[in-house]
């Protein structure tokens, strides 16, 4: 059965990058939501959430991620994803976050990409 | 005489079907205990991973509907996955007051983003995800029944 829910954050060139583990659920996205905004209130508008340590989602908590879009687009701010299993990358393009979102293979990646905006 | 499924790494043959029924009530991450029974039942079909993870979503987001959207102060789901090397089907059916699925309006990310109810997802990803996705609702309850392709 898969773990509960647990992230880890860390600022690297100015990006927010958060990993999470485990089933992101209710509780897990309001979770990755209320560490993102500590952090944009404090400036930080380039974000990378890096779910390989996560093959169980659900859609509640992946809604929870549109707050985090809101906020980054009236900010003028970008949000990359990386390290996506197949079937959540599928799940997040249905929704259509995409649209406001990117997505990389690897966090390095992601960093590349967000530290080459300006 | 027909060998059993036991441990070590046996798999089932080509025609084999096997059934899994479970009824869960509603607790926190309660979807979690028919993943397990999803995941063993695939690993043991040979079912690969991009499909076992997509079969995940599917029934994950049946299993939450039924047991949010009951409107039951003490919910249960009934859930029962049928699956071929071929096929699954996953049947989730509850007994609360049932809904109007065509009232229901499809999400669109550029209405979600700047509204307050962002969620709402959970036909739009069964529909799109699965090969067939039937819905009955009534005073009765309803019964979602998703068929999702495996080879």
């Amino acid at each position: 059965m898969d773990q509960p829910f647990a992230l880890t954050s860390d600022l690297k060139d100015n990006c927010l990058v958060i990993a999470t583990s485990g089933y992101v659920n209710n509780v897990g996205g309001e979770a990755i939501a209320k560490e993102f905004t500590r952090h944009f209130e404090k400036g930080t508008k380039k974000i990378v959430i890096n779910l390989a340590k996560s093959k169980v989602v659900n859609s509640i908590g992946m809604s929870f991620l549109i707050e985090i879009i809101e906020q980054l687009e009236d900010a003028g701010g970008k949000l990359v994803f990386t390290d996506l299993d197949p079937a959540v990358e599928k799940m997040l393009a249905i929704m259509g976050l995409f649209k406001y979102a990117g997505k990389e293979p690897t966090v390095e990646d992601a960093l590349r990409v967000l530290t080459s905006r300006k | 005489m027909r060998k059993h499924p036991s441990t070590s790494g046996e798999r089932a043959s080509v025609k084999e079907s096997m059934k899994l029924k479970i009824a869960l009530p509603k607790i926190p991450d309660i979807e979690l205990v028919a993943l397990e029974g999803l995941e063993r039942l695939a690993r043991y079909m040979g079912i690969r991973e991009d499909k076992i993870g997509e079969a995940r979503i599917l029934v994950t987001e049946a299993i939450i509907n039924g047991l949010e959207h009951s409107g039951q102060k003490h919910p249960t789901v009934r859930v029962e996955f049928s699956m071929t090397k071929k096929e699954l089907v996953i049947l989730v059916r509850d007994y609360g007051k049932g809904f109007e699925p065509g009232a229901v309006e499809e999400p669109d990310i550029k209405k979600k983003v700047g509204s307050k109810n962002k969620r709402g997802w959970g036909l739009k990803v069964m529909k799109s995800m699965s090969d067939d996705f039937q819905i009955e609702s009534g005073k009765r309850g309803t019964k979602i029944t998703i068929k999702k392709l495996l080879s």
